[in-house]
C-alpha cells in the first residue's frame, strides 16, 4: 500500500500538471489526488471513493479551475505548516464520522453540496449532511435544537452579530484550544483587518470569518458619463456630476436622473421590502455616517435623535428618486431591476458585480435571475460618505452541541483556509464573498472579468471604512425594531413618530436583557472595528489596500 | 369513564373457563385498562404534558436572552397584555377573520345556489373551484405575492391597461392595499370550502317544501328566504365555525406577502407569537400569549358551537 501511494504521489504532480494542461479530465486528476493521499481508495477500489459525491471541478484553463487544482494541492500536498493540508491530515482519524453543517438555503448551500462537502469527504473519509435554512432559522434552528439538545449540527453559519446571544446562550463552543493546536497563524493573518476581529466576544474566539458582506455601490458609467446628463446636471446644479459621496447627494443624484431618464432608467434601486433585509442595514450605515451614536450612557437608545431623523429623511428621498415599487423589493428583485438596466446606482453586496458582468449567470443556478444589460458598463465606488454596512457576513462556528467537536472544528478550519475559500469566493454561482487578503489580490479571481482588480480593490477599501452590524445580545430584537419602523415610515408614518416608538422598543429591549449587561456589552462592541463611523478599519489607521 | 367488561372480549366458552385462574382472573379484571394504556399514554405524552409544560413555561422566565427559569406569576401574561403590537395583532385578527369569513360565505352561498341545478359541464366547473383548496396555505401566498408584487407583478401592468392610465398601486406595502390583497388571497382559497359545506346542505333539503311552495304561488327571494335559509342553518353554522376556526390561525399568506409589514400593520395573534417565540425566542411571553389566544378562541367556539347544537336541535 505505502509503495502504492509513494507511486501515486510521485504521478500526482505530473497528473495535476496534465490537468492544468487540458490533457487528462478532471475527474481522473482528482482519482489521483485522492489514490496519492491514500483518503479514499476504499477496499482497494479507487472509484469507488470518487463516485461517493461528485466535486464539480472547471476547466483548468480557467482561472476557477487553477484555484482549485492549487486548493486541493495544498489540502494533499501542503505547504505542511499550511491549514488546510493540517485540516485534512488531522482529519483522516474521523473517517466514517458525519457532520452536519447548516447552510443558508440555495445558492449558499449549493456550494457544501457540489464542492467543499464531497471534497472534504474525499479527502478525510468523513460524511456531511448539509441543513439548508433560511436566513433567519439560521439564528433560530440552533437554538431550538440546542434547547432539545439534539445535536443535530456540528458547524453553524452564522452572522457576526448573532455570536454574543449564541455564545451567551451556550448555542456555539469557542474554538481556542482547538486553533492553538491546528491553525497557520499566518492564515489568521490574512483576513482584511476588519474580519478579523468579528469572530472574538470577551476574549475568545467563536468560529472563522467567512463571508465578506461588505456593501458597496455600483453605478451604471455610461449613464454617469453620458454628455447630455452632465450638462444637464451642470447647468441645474452649477457642479459636475459625480459618483455621490455624501447620502443627501445620492438621493439628490438619483432623483435627477430619474427626472432625466425615467422611465427607461431610473436614478436607484433598494430593496426596501419588510424582512428583506435592506432597511436595518440602510439605516444602520446612514445613521452612523451621519454622526449617529446607538446608547447614551444610560443605555438609552438615541436613533431617534438628529441624525436618526436625518437618516430617515435621506432615505425617503433615495426612495422617491427610485424605481417604482421600491419599497416591495427584496434584494433580487432589485438585482433584477438593475441587471435589466432599469437603476443607474444600487448599493447591495458584493455578488452584484459578478452577476452585473454575467460571471454569475454562467452557472444555470443562477438563472433566476437575468443575464445582465450592463456588463462593462458597471464601476464600483466606496458607499456615499465612505461608510458601507457590513451586512451580515457569516462566520463559521462551532455548535457547542457537536458529538465531535474537533472533527468539526477541522473541517470549519479547513473549509476557511485562504486555498479553499478562494475557490468558494470564485464558484460562479456563490454568494460567499471575498474576505482575505489573498482572495482580493489574487490573480485568477483578478481574471475573471476586465474590471474585476477595480471590484475587489473596492470591496477591500469600503472594509477600510465598512461600519459593522451591532455586535450584541439582542440584535435580532433591535433589528427587527428597525425594519418595523422603516417600513412604517414608507407606509406614510412621521419619520420622528416612528423612530420614537423604535427607540422606546430598543429601551424595552434592552431592559428586558439587562440594562448593566448590555452596557457592558456595548462598551465591548464599541472597541470592535467598525463600531461607529469615527471608529473603522481607516480611522485606526488599519487601513489595508489591495495590490 | 366507564370501564368495559373484559368478558365481552372474551368468546362465550371461554369465560367460564378463565373465571376461576389467578393470572387469568388478574387479565380479565385489567384487560381493559391495558387495552385503553396506550392509548391514554399516548394522549398524555404528546398532549396533556406539554399543555401542562406550556403552563410552567408562561409562569417562568423561559427566554433565550435571559438565563434561568424564576418564577415570574403573571409577569409574562401582563407583558403580552401590555405589548401595543400584540393588541393590534389580535384586532387585526379579529377584522381581517371576520371579512374573509363573511366574504368567503357570502360568495360560497352564492356560488353553491348558483350550482345547485345540473347544467352541462357542472362537474367540471365544480373540479376547477374547488381546486385553490388543494394547495398549500405557503403556495397561495407565494403565488399572490409574485402576481401582486410591485414593479414585476403583472397586476398593475393589466390594470393599467384596462384603465387607460398607469396604476401604481403598493399592494404588498401600502394601506389598505396590503389588507385588501390579504383577503383576497384568502377568499380565493376559502371560498371553495363554503361552496363545498353548503352545496353538500343544499342537496340534502328535501323537494317537498318547494313543491308545496310553488303551489302557493310564493317566489323565487321568498323560498329562498322562508325555506332554503332555516334549513340551511346547521351547515351554515358548521362552516362558519370550521372557517373562523381556521381563519383566526392565519399565518402563511401573511409570511408570505407581506412579513407582517409594513411595520407591524399586518401581525396576525399567530403571526406575532411565532415572531414572538421562534424568532426571538422569547418563549415564556410567547407561551402565555398563546394561553391568552387560546382562552379567546375557546370562548368565541363555545358560543359559535353551542348555536350550532341549538340549530340542530331545532332541526
Amino acid at each position: 500500500m505505502s509503495k502504492d501511494k509513494d507511486g501515486n504521489t510521485a504521478a500526482l504532480g505530473r497528473e495535476l500538471d496534465a490537468w492544468l494542461r487540458g490533457d487528462h479530465s478532471r475527474r481522473a486528476v482528482l482519482r489521483q489526488v485522492l489514490a496519492a493521499s491514500g483518503y479514499a481508495a476504499l477496499g482497494g477500489t479507487l472509484s469507488a471513493g470518487v463516485t461517493q459525491a461528485a466535486v464539480e471541478l472547471a476547466s483548468p484553463d480557467t482561472p476557477l479551475g487553477r484555484v482549485q487544482a492549487a486548493a486541493v494541492r495544498a489540502s494533499t500536498e501542503g505547504p505542511q505548516n499550511g491549514s488546510a493540508y493540517r485540516a485534512v491530515q488531522a482529519a483522516r482519524k474521523f473517517k466514517g464520522v458525519t457532520l452536519g453543517m447548516t447552510y443558508e438555503a440555495g445558492l449558499q448551500a449549493l456550494e457544501p453540496r457540489n464542492f467543499s462537502g464531497p471534497l472534504w469527504q474525499q479527502l478525510t473519509g468523513m460524511s456531511y449532511n448539509v441543513v439548508e435554512l433560511s436566513h433567519p432559522d439560521q439564528y433560530a434552528k440552533p437554538i431550538a435544537e440546542h434547547i432539545a439538545q439534539s445535536g443535530a449540527y456540528d458547524t453553524l453559519d452564522i452572522e457576526p452579530a448573532w455570536i454574543p446571544s449564541l455564545a451567551d446562550g451556550g448555542v456555539i463552543a469557542p474554538i481556542d484550544d482547538f486553533v492553538a493546536k491546528y491553525m497557520n497563524m499566518a492564515d489568521l493573518e490574512d483576513y482584511h483587518p476588519l474580519y478579523k476581529f468579528l469572530p472574538t466576544y470577551k476574549g475568545k474566539r467563536w468560529g472563522f470569518f467567512d463571508d465578506g458582506d461588505q456593501l458597496a455601490l455600483y453605478y451604471r458609467r455610461d449613464v454617469f458619463e453620458d454628455s447630455k446628463l452632465r450638462a444637464a446636471y451642470q447647468a441645474k446644479f452649477n457642479r459636475a456630476l459625480r459618483v455621490p459621496q455624501g447620502w443627501d447627494e445620492y438621493a439628490e443624484t438619483a432623483q435627477f436622473i430619474t427626472d432625466q431618464l425615467a422611465p427607461k432608467v431610473y436614478g436607484a434601486v433598494h430593496f426596501r421590502k419588510a424582512g428583506s433585509p435592506g432597511n436595518q442595514y440602510g439605516f444602520m450605515q446612514e445613521y452612523r455616517a451621519n454622526g449617529g451614536v446607538l446608547f447614551d450612557g444610560a443605555m438609552r437608545a438615541q436613533i431617534a435623535g438628529e441624525a436618526g431623523v436625518r437618516t430617515m429623511r435621506q432615505m425617503l428621498a433615495a426612495n422617491k428618486g427610485s424605481v417604482p415599487g421600491n419599497d416591495d423589493l427584496d434584494a433580487v428583485a432589485a438585482w433584477v431591476a438593475w441587471l435589466q438596466g432599469k437603476a443607474a446606482m444600487l448599493y447591495s453586496w458584493p455578488p452584484t458585480g459578478r452577476m452585473s458582468e454575467n460571471y454569475s449567470q454562467r452557472d444555470k443556478a443562477v438563472n433566476f435571475v437575468p443575464h445582465s444589460a450592463i456588463a462593462g458598463n458597471v464601476g464600483y465606488a466606496v458607499m456615499p460618505g465612505g461608510n458601507g454596512e457590513m451586512a451580515s457576513g457569516y462566520v463559521k462556528a462551532l455548535a457547542a452541541d457537536s458529538a465531535n467537536p474537533e472533527a468539526a472544528y477541522l473541517f470549519m478550519q479547513w473549509v476557511t483556509s485562504p486555498p479553499v475559500s478562494l475557490v468558494r469566493v470564485m464558484l460562479p454561482y456563490t454568494l460567499r464573498d471575498p474576505y482575505r487578503m489573498s482572495h482580493y489580490n489574487s490573480p485568477d479571481y483578478r481574471a475573471l472579468w476586465p474590471a474585476s482588480k477595480e471590484y475587489l480593490s473596492t470591496l477591500a477599501e469600503a472594509a477600510n471604512g465598512g461600519v459593522v452590524d451591532m455586535i450584541m445580545p439582542g440584535w435580532q430584537d433591535y433589528a427587527l425594531s428597525l425594519d418595523q419602523m422603516c417600513t412604517s415610515v414608507w407606509a406614510g408614518t412621521d419619520p420622528h413618530a416612528a423612530l420614537t416608538k423604535a427607540a422606546a422598543e430598543w429601551d424595552a429591549i434592552t431592559d428586558k436583557i439587562g440594562v448593566d449587561s448590555q452596557r457592558a456589552a456595548y462598551q465591548q462592541f464599541l472597541k470592535l472595528p467598525g463600531s461607529a463611523a469615527n471608529h473603522t478599519i481607516a480611522t485606526m489607521g488599519l487601513a489595508v489596500h489591495a495590490n | 369513564m366507564t370501564p368495559l367488561a373484559p368478558s365481552v372480549f372474551l368468546p362465550t366458552g371461554a369465560r367460564g373457563r378463565t373465571a376461576g385462574g389467578g393470572r387469568a382472573a388478574w387479565l380479565e379484571r385489567r384487560i381493559g385498562l391495558l387495552l385503553v394504556a396506550p392509548a391514554v399514554l399516548l394522549i398524555l405524552a404528546l398532549s396533556v404534558y406539554p399543555l401542562l409544560y406550556s403552563l410552567w413555561v408562561s409562569f417562568v422566565n423561559y427566554d433565550f436572552l435571559v438565563p434561568g427559569h424564576a418564577f415570574v406569576g403573571l409577569r409574562n401574561f401582563a407583558s403580552v397584555i401590555a405589548d401595543p403590537i400584540a393588541r393590534s395583532s389580535l384586532a387585526t385578527t379579529v377584522v381581517l377573520s371576520a371579512i374573509d369569513v363573511a366574504m368567503e360565505f357570502a360568495l360560497g352561498l352564492g356560488l353553491a345556489l348558483a350550482m345547485a341545478r345540473p347544467f352541462a359541464g357542472r362537474g367540471l366547473v365544480t373540479s376547477v373551484l374547488i381546486v385553490p383548496l388543494f394547495i398549500s396555505p405557503v403556495i397561495v401566498g407565494q403565488f399572490w405575492a409574485l402576481l401582486l408584487q410591485r414593479p414585476f407583478g403583472p397586476t398593475d401592468y393589466v390594470l393599467g391597461i384596462l384603465l387607460g392610465q398607469p396604476v401604481t398601486i403598493n399592494w404588498l406595502s401600502g394601506f389598505p392595499w396590503n389588507f385588501l390583497a390579504l383577503i383576497l388571497a384568502d377568499v380565493w382559497q376559502w371560498t371553495p370550502f363554503m361552496f363545498v359545506i353548503l352545496s353538500a346542505g343544499l342537496t340534502a333539503i328535501p323537494d317537498e317544501p318547494y313543491e308545496a311552495a310553488e303551489i302557493d304561488g310564493v317566489n323565487g327571494w321568498q323560498a329562498f328566504r322562508y325555506i332554503t335559509l332555516p334549513q340551511l342553518v346547521p351547515m351554515i353554522l358548521l362552516a362558519v365555525t370550521f372557517r373562523l376556526l381556521d381563519a383566526i390561525k392565519l399565518f402563511d399568506v401573511i409570511f408570505m406577502m407581506t412579513g407582517g409589514g409594513p411595520g407591524t400593520s399586518t401581525y396576525t395573534a399567530s403571526f406575532f407569537l411565532y415572531e414572538l417565540g421562534f424568532q426571538h425566542f422569547h418563549l415564556s411571553e410567547a407561551t402565555a400569549g398563546s394561553w391568552l389566544f387560546l382562552l379567546l378562541t375557546a370562548a368565541a367556539v363555545t358560543f359559535l358551537v353551542r348555536r350550532l347544537l341549538r340549530a340542530e336541535a331545532a332541526q
